[in-house]
This record gives structure tokens, sequence and C-alpha cells, in this order.
């Protein structure tokens, strides 16, 4: 008799259970969609996010304990010293290595780097990913002499 | 048909008589041309009501999951999607294997499309609208379905891949084992109605909501409704019977060979027969075209009762996991055919008293 | 005429082949690029050898030449699911080594990131068997859910999948009240999504019957293999870390550890019971949580002036912590410099996997995705 019990049981688990899975997804149907329509609305990233890093070049000392803080050797900085003088050549971050650990802007003594809200820096080129944050400055034969340009 | 065949005549003379052309048709060619004519409309609703439903389905899909369907394509709705997928499917290239079997596999997504196409004949949508009023309509509609079992068999053979053959062996086992359930449960709604014609099924049931055969008797009629739609869930192989279309777990369906124009057809042939064997039930279990107080009737009762019944359809696919083959067995003949014909014979004591 | 012997002669002549078939590194089912050979005679497998390596990264040996503390985004990626709890597990073996203690709001705070990691990570474990099995609804909805996890794990850290929250010496950033508020809200909207997913998918007659009885795992072969986490208690065996050997503050808190029952009507060991005690273990996740967020006490969240980590020579420690798939361990032996001389990771998935042939045997083609898929593997940590 056991299976026969087991048969009709079998039936009616398996009505029921259907029935209660589809009144859920009858509920879901009428509530509010959670899409973001994203390339129209672009999100709205959190304070912390670590998105692309943003510079502040006048408060850069040059001391490199950013560019050896990365595992993956993406920041190379270039610098110009003339005694108390430091002028910021060229900082370039290569986001084709970057991995957005944000390892690099903790050590910063100065402050100056950061990690900021964009993301959206995809581009057609490899050279178009290695985003250039110093200004460009135009530098005397002296000064082209002094540059230590780095990874570490 | 043949009313249209009658008109024709009449038709064609007023467009001359309006336009002044000179359209002349011989006698013997108007039930010919009728018939084209009937033919044609005949496919190009089924296109587009599949196109529609897709896109229907895409969209319900999206809402079940708390989602958006298609937005993008057509204005907000994205209702130019199936359309555009229509287009990109018939420009698509035509492949087919080197090692295949080139007239099969030209030949099998046709029978798959006729036997749908065909069952639209004896389809009625209201009191006047239908291609023919067989008088073995249901009948015949149960015996074209089947032909989209040769489809099956001939496309799983005919790509020269072990998968799609094995693939297309689990299809038409699963298609055969759920005809039989398909059409007992029709018995007792034609042992109400005495007659095998849709038409008089339909107008059997006229006469207010508690008319329809579904309510007249609901214990033995209502489980036949309950094991038709499941039967006719399975021989579509929709879900929660879709392991022959979704083999792509481990191995692809008897389609996997198919692109373009060719799986369109396999596709056409689904979302056709899924809007073919709802309104099936709807005319057959409840009441067809007419309405839900006395005296009501019209295709628009009978539309709504068949959207209806596909929503179900697609309400179940979206929230209800796969079986597997041998489960889909062990119900087919299991549990659907020994219920239905408790079914049958309860009925014939119902009606025969 | 016997017909026993005349079947028994048919099965003599007729030889059926055995049929070798390639789930590919691609497939459909996919928990990574695992590459499973599958020896079939017609519908019943009689072998299956998980073929791993597709996505081997070479972490341990690069460990060896970035100094501890660069190190933690790389373990961030090896279970990529998971994140927190390898980052924490790392940062434990290196504390261990190197004799750090770490402020006690910092432990409150590496538990409670691990636990909202635990839970995204058992949601993706639920809605891709959901989609293993056929049903697509489930997925989303716990993606749903997930959305939630990750949106507070953002606010967090600022990132969504690859954390390195967790450094060595304590975390990288306090919580904002902002953050707490969420938090409470999501600990109070939970435990409803998870009656939802159980209705939905859990209780399903059709789920239970494709996992039922399928794939079963005994537990002495589960212990002789190494199988820990879900898939060792799914065969009930009572074993946690955070219960047996209490790492961090997990002795000062209160949770139970779900094991495999029969309630189903079923053996101890199948699918369903793996797959169920994740569900109840995301109950257990919420408990702590509440209590987490109850007893933090307020201090500083990262050891003062730590700079880099440089232990001393001949120092080795093997850490182990319960991840959400199993027993993650960490092994570090160190030679006096900045950079550890060799890093070892002990994988769950790793061992989970390898116990794939022996509940394979006897089981249907159709079942074999639901056995890798209650497994809840993860090939970035399998292959690191």
């Amino acid at each position: 008799m056991s299976s026969v019990t087991a048969y009709f049981s079998d039936i009616y688990r398996g009505l029921s259970t259907a029935l209660v899975g589809m009144s859920i997804t009858l509920r879901y149907l009428f509530s509010r969609p959670v899409t973001e329509m994203y390339p129209d609305v672009k999100p709205m990233t959190p304070t912390r996010y670590r998105g692309v890093h943003v510079f502040e070049e006048e408060k850069c000392i040059g001391c490199y304990v950013c560019a050896k803080a990365c595992p993956v050797e993406c920041i190379e900085i270039g610098v110009v010293r003339k005694g108390k003088e430091i002028k910021i050549t060229r900082f370039d971050i290569d986001y084709q290595k970057c991995m957005f650990c944000d390892l690099c802007c903790e050590p910063c003594p100065a402050h100056c780097i950061h990690m900021g809200p964009e993301f959206e820096k995809a581009s057609f080129t490899r050279k178009g990913t290695i985003l250039r944050f110093a200004t460009p400055k135009s530098l005397t034969e002296e000064e082209k002499k002094v540059e230590k340009v780095a990874k570490k | 048909m043949n009313e249209l065949a009658l008109n024709l005549p009449v038709w064609i003379d007023q467009v001359n008589a309006h336009t002044g052309l000179r359209i002349s048709v011989p006698a013997h060619l108007i039930p010919i041309l009728a018939m084209f004519l009937c033919a044609s409309i005949v496919a190009a609703a089924m296109g587009l009501s599949a196109a529609v439903l897709v896109w229907a389905e895409r969209k319900l899909a999206g809402h079940f999951q708390c989602r958006l369907g298609p937005v993008y394509v057509g204005g907000k709705f994205g209702w130019l999607q199936s359309i555009a997928d229509g287009i990109k499917l018939f420009l698509k290239e035509d492949l087919i294997p080197s090692d295949a079997d080139r007239p099969l596999f030209r030949i099998a997504p046709y029978p798959v499309v006729l036997g749908v196409l065909l069952a639209f004949i004896a389809f009625p949508i209201s009191e006047k609208l239908m291609v023919a009023d067989l008088n073995v309509g249901i009948f015949f509609i149960l015996a074209v379905l089947t032909v989209e079992v040769f489809g099956v068999i001939l496309a799983g053979w005919a790509s020269n891949n072990k998968w799609a053959l094995i693939g297309a062996m689990r299809a038409v086992a699963q298609m055969v084992s759920y005809e039989i359930p398909m059409g007992l449960a029709i018995l007792p709604v034609i042992m109400e109605a005495q007659s095998l014609s849709l038409k008089s099924i339909v107008n059997a049931q006229s006469g207010g909501i508690l008319q329809w055969y579904v309510f007249q008797s609901p214990v033995f009629i209502g489980i036949s409704f309950l094991i038709f739609f499941i039967a006719a869930l399975a021989s579509l192989k929709r879900a929660p019977f879709d392991l022959p279309e979704a083999e792509s777990e481990l191995t692809a369906g008897f389609h996997t060979e198919y692109s373009g124009m060719r799986f369109s057809f396999f596709f056409m042939a689904e979302y056709a027969g899924m809007i073919l064997v709802s309104g099936l039930a709807a005319l057959l279990y409840l009441g067809g075209w007419h309405g839900i107080f006395q005296g009501q009737a019209g295709p628009e009762w009978f539309l709504l009762k068949t959207s209806f019944l596909v929503f179900v359809m697609i309400w179940i696919r979206w929230t209800l996991p796969r079986l597997r083959i041998d489960q889909v067995v062990y119900l087919g003949w299991k549990v659907l055919t020994p219920f239905v014909l408790v079914c049958v014979v309860g009925q014939s004591f119902l009606a025969y008293k | 005429m016997n017909i026993a012997s005349s079947a028994a002669r048919i099965e003599q002549d007729v030889k059926t082949d055995e049929l070798v078939i390639n789930m590919g590194p691609q497939h459909p089912s996919t928990h990574g690029v695992l590459r499973v050979i599958l020896k079939v005679d017609g519908e019943i497998c009689l072998d299956a050898q998980p073929d791993i390596g597709y996505l081997h990264r070479c972490a341990e040996k690069i460990a060896e030449n970035l100094i501890y503390g660069m190190f933690v985004p790389y373990t961030d990626r090896m279970d990529y699911v998971s994140g927190m709890g390898c980052n924490l597990g790392y940062c434990m073996a290196v504390e261990t080594v190197a004799g750090i203690q770490i402020p006690p709001r910092a432990e409150y705070l590496r538990v409670i990131v691990t636990e909202l990691n635990r839970i995204a990570s058992h949601l993706l474990a639920f809605g891709t068997y959901g989609l293993d099995t056929g049903a697509i609804t489930p997925f989303l909805y716990g993606f749903r859910e997930r959305e939630l996890v990750l949106d507070l794990l953002e606010m967090l850290c600022g990132a969504r999948l690859t954390y390195s929250y967790i450094r060595i010496g304590g975390v990288d950033g306090d919580v904002t009240p902002d953050f707490m508020s969420k938090l409470k809200e999501f600990i109070d909207l939970f435990p409803k999504k998870i009656r939802e997913y159980n209705k939905l998918l859990t209780f399903n007659h059709i789920f239970m019957k494709r996992t039922t009885g399928v794939g079963v795992l005994p537990p002495d072969v589960a212990i002789a293999y190494g199988v820990t986490g879900p898939s060792l208690r799914g065969s009930g065996v009572k074993r946690d870390v955070r219960r047996d050997d209490p790492y961090s503050i997990y002795d000062k808190l209160e949770f139970d550890v779900p094991v495999g029952t029969t309630q189903h009507g079923g053996p101890i060991g199948d699918c369903w019971n793996r797959y169920h005690v994740r569900m109840r273990e995301l109950e257990e996740c919420v408990k702590i949580l509440q209590q987490c967020v109850q007893m933090m006490p307020p201090g500083p969240i990262m050891v003062e002036k730590l700079g880099r980590v440089k232990p001393a020579a001949k120092a080795e420690a093997y850490t182990r912590m319960e991840n959400a798939r199993g027993e993650l361990a960490f092994y570090v032996v160190s030679d006096g410099t900045m950079t550890p001389a060799r890093v070892k990771v002990r994988a769950p998935s790793f061992s989970n996997i390898s116990v794939l042939p022996e509940i394979v045997r006897g089981q249907m083609i159709a079942d074999v995705v639901a056995i890798i898929g209650s497994l809840d593997i993860v090939l970035g940590e399998i292959d690191r």
C-alpha cells in the first residue's frame, strides 16, 4: 500500500510545489524591475569607489613610494629635482596592468593620489590605456640630464 | 474557404468596376485561387503571431525575473526585436555540414512546420472565421500534428552528429509518448458533444460560463483539461519538458547543425504550436468564442482565452526546473495515461446515463 | 527455454562499447574552465576524470617575488567568488608568521565582511545550481540579493569582486554609519528571501526529483578524499573549522553547523543535501552578522605603524579557515627577507573535485551536471 500512497503523494506534491513556485514568480511579474539602464543612466558610485586614479600634482614630492608599493609595477614617475624644487615631468599609470587594488594610495606621505569614481576608460589602442596624469612640461637641457624616470 | 470561393467572383467584379482593371479569372480556377489566398493568409498569420509571441515571451521572461526584456529595438518596449531577429536569421550563412545527408538535411524542417500549418486549416477562430469546417476537425488536427515527429528524426539523422541523433531520439520518445494522453484527453469532450467537428463542439458550449465543458463536468473534464495541457507542453518540447532543446547541458539538441532560415522554421513551429495548442484547449474545454454571459460571442473572447493559456505556458516555463528524460517518460506513461483513462471511463458513465 | 540464460547470452553477444565523451573546457553549465572526460556505457557513466589547469596563473610562484603586503590582491583572484575569505586566510597566516596582534575591532570587521561574502558566494551557488537543473528564474532572484551584498561591500571598500579589504594588520577602512544602517536593513530583509528561495527551488518537486539520491557521497569516502565544507557536511559529518578550531572571534559567536539529513526522503550525502546545507548556512550567516553588529567594540582598525612586514627567518605558519567552499589553508614560510620563501594554498575546491569519479559512477549523463553543480567548485582556486 505504501507504494500506492507514495505514487499519489508524488503527484500531489508535484502539482502543489509547482503552484507555489508559480505564485512567487507571479508576484514578481507585477513588481518593479531592478534593471539599471546603464549606458543612458550612469550608476552612482560610492565615495570609496576604486576607479581610475585622481592625482594632485602640486602635492607630489616624487618619493616613488606608490610606484614601489604597486604589485604589478604599473606606475612610472619622472622627477626633476633642483634643490627644493620638485618638478613631476611624468606620472603615467598603465591601466592594462593596474588591478585597482588601492595599495598605492595608502603609503603616499603627501596624500596626493586617490582612487576616483570613474571607470570608463576603455580605449581602442594600447597607448590609449596609459593615462598621463602629469601636465606636459618643457624641460631645459640641464633639467633633462637630472631627470629620473623609473617605475620603482 | 468555401464562402471565400463563392464570394471571389463578386469581389473581382467589384474591383474591376472600381479601378477599371480587367482581371478575369476562369471559373475552374476560382477555387484554386481561393485556396492559395487562404493558405497565404494562414501562413502569414502564423509567422506574424510567432513573431509577436517571441517578443511577448522575452518581455514576460524579463518581468518574471525582475528585469526588463528587450528595450532598445523599436522604442521603449522593443517590439521590433523579434523582427530584427528574424531578419538576422534570414541573412545568416546557410551551413550544411560536409558529411551530412544533404537532401534529408534540407527537407527536415519542412515536416515540422507543415504539421503545424496544416492543423490551422481546421481551426476556427469564431463562428464564421475558419478555413474549412471539417466534420472530423479535431481528429484531423491531432493526426496532422504527429507529422512533426518525422521532421525531428530527419533533422537528427541528417546532421551526421552523434549528439544530434541521441537528442532527436529522446525528443521523439517524448513526443510520441505524450500523444496518447493528448488524444485520450479529448475523448470526454467528444463524448459530451457527440461530434468531432470543432464548430459543433464549441456551439455545444454556448450559454454562459457554466456551460463550458470544464465547468459542466468539473471532475472528469477538468482533469482531462489539465492532462491535455501537460501533454501538449511535452509534445511541444517546452519547459519543464525541454530536455531535447536545452540538451546543451551536455550535448546540443536535434537542431544543433541548423542555422539561419532552417533554424527559424523549427523555432517558428514551436511558437505557432503553442498558439495552436492553446487555441485547441480554449475551443474544446473553455467554450471557444463564447463569452462569460449568455449571448456574448466573438473572436475576441477566443483570443482572450488563447492568450491566457499561452501566458500560463510561458509562466510555467520560467518557473520550473527541467525533468530528466526518464522522468518525462515515466510521467507520460505511468501518470498521465492511467488518469486520462479513468477520466474517459468516468465521463462515459456521465455522458450516456 | 530459460529466459535468464538467453538474456545473459544476448548481453554477451551484443557488445556495447564504452564511449568517451569530452565535456570540454567551455560548456554552458560552466563553473569555470573545467574539462571532464566521461566514460559512458549507454546512459550510465562509468568514470569521470576532471582535467584542470586551464586557469593556472602561477600565483604561488608570484608570491615568492612580492612583498607580503603586495600579495593580498592576488589572493582575491584565486577564489574570486569569496575573495574576502582568501584575503583573510592569507593575512592570518602572515600575522602568525610575523607575530602581529590585530585590534579587536578589526577582528569583528573581518568577520562581518567574510560572512557577507559567504552569503554572496552561496547565493551564486544557489543561482547557478538552479541554472544547471533548468530553472532560470532563481538565478536572477539570487543575483538580485547578491547585488545588495555587493553594494554593501562596495560602500565599504570600493570594489565589488576583488576586494583586498582585509590587509595584514587589520582592515583597510572603517565602517560608516550609512553602511551600518544599510547592513541592518539587509539583515532584516534577507531571511524572508531565504524562505522564498526554499519555496521556489529547494522544495520544488521537480528539483527534488533531479537531485535526491543523485551523486551520493558516503562520509568515509568524503573524509578519505579530503572533502571539506558544505560538501562534507552534506554527507553528515559535522566538521566546521569555525567550530572545531576557532580562529578570529568565532569562539565568542553562537551559530549552528548544519549537516545533511534524510528529511527529504533521500539518503544523506546526495546532491540535495549538499545544496540544502548551503541554504541553511545562509541563515547562520545572518545570525552571525546580527551578533557581530551588536558586539563590535570601538577602536582602531589597523595596527599602528606597521609598515612592511619582515618576519623572522625560518618562521612558518599553517593557518586554516572556513571559506564558503570548505577549509582554506595557507602555509607561509619566511626566510627573513621582505618576500616569503614559499606560499602554499590548500584550496577546498581542489579536494572537492577530486571526489568526482567516485560519485559519478552509475549515474546517468544528465546527472553529471547536477553533481558538479552541487560540489560548488570555483576553478580559480583549483588552478590558482
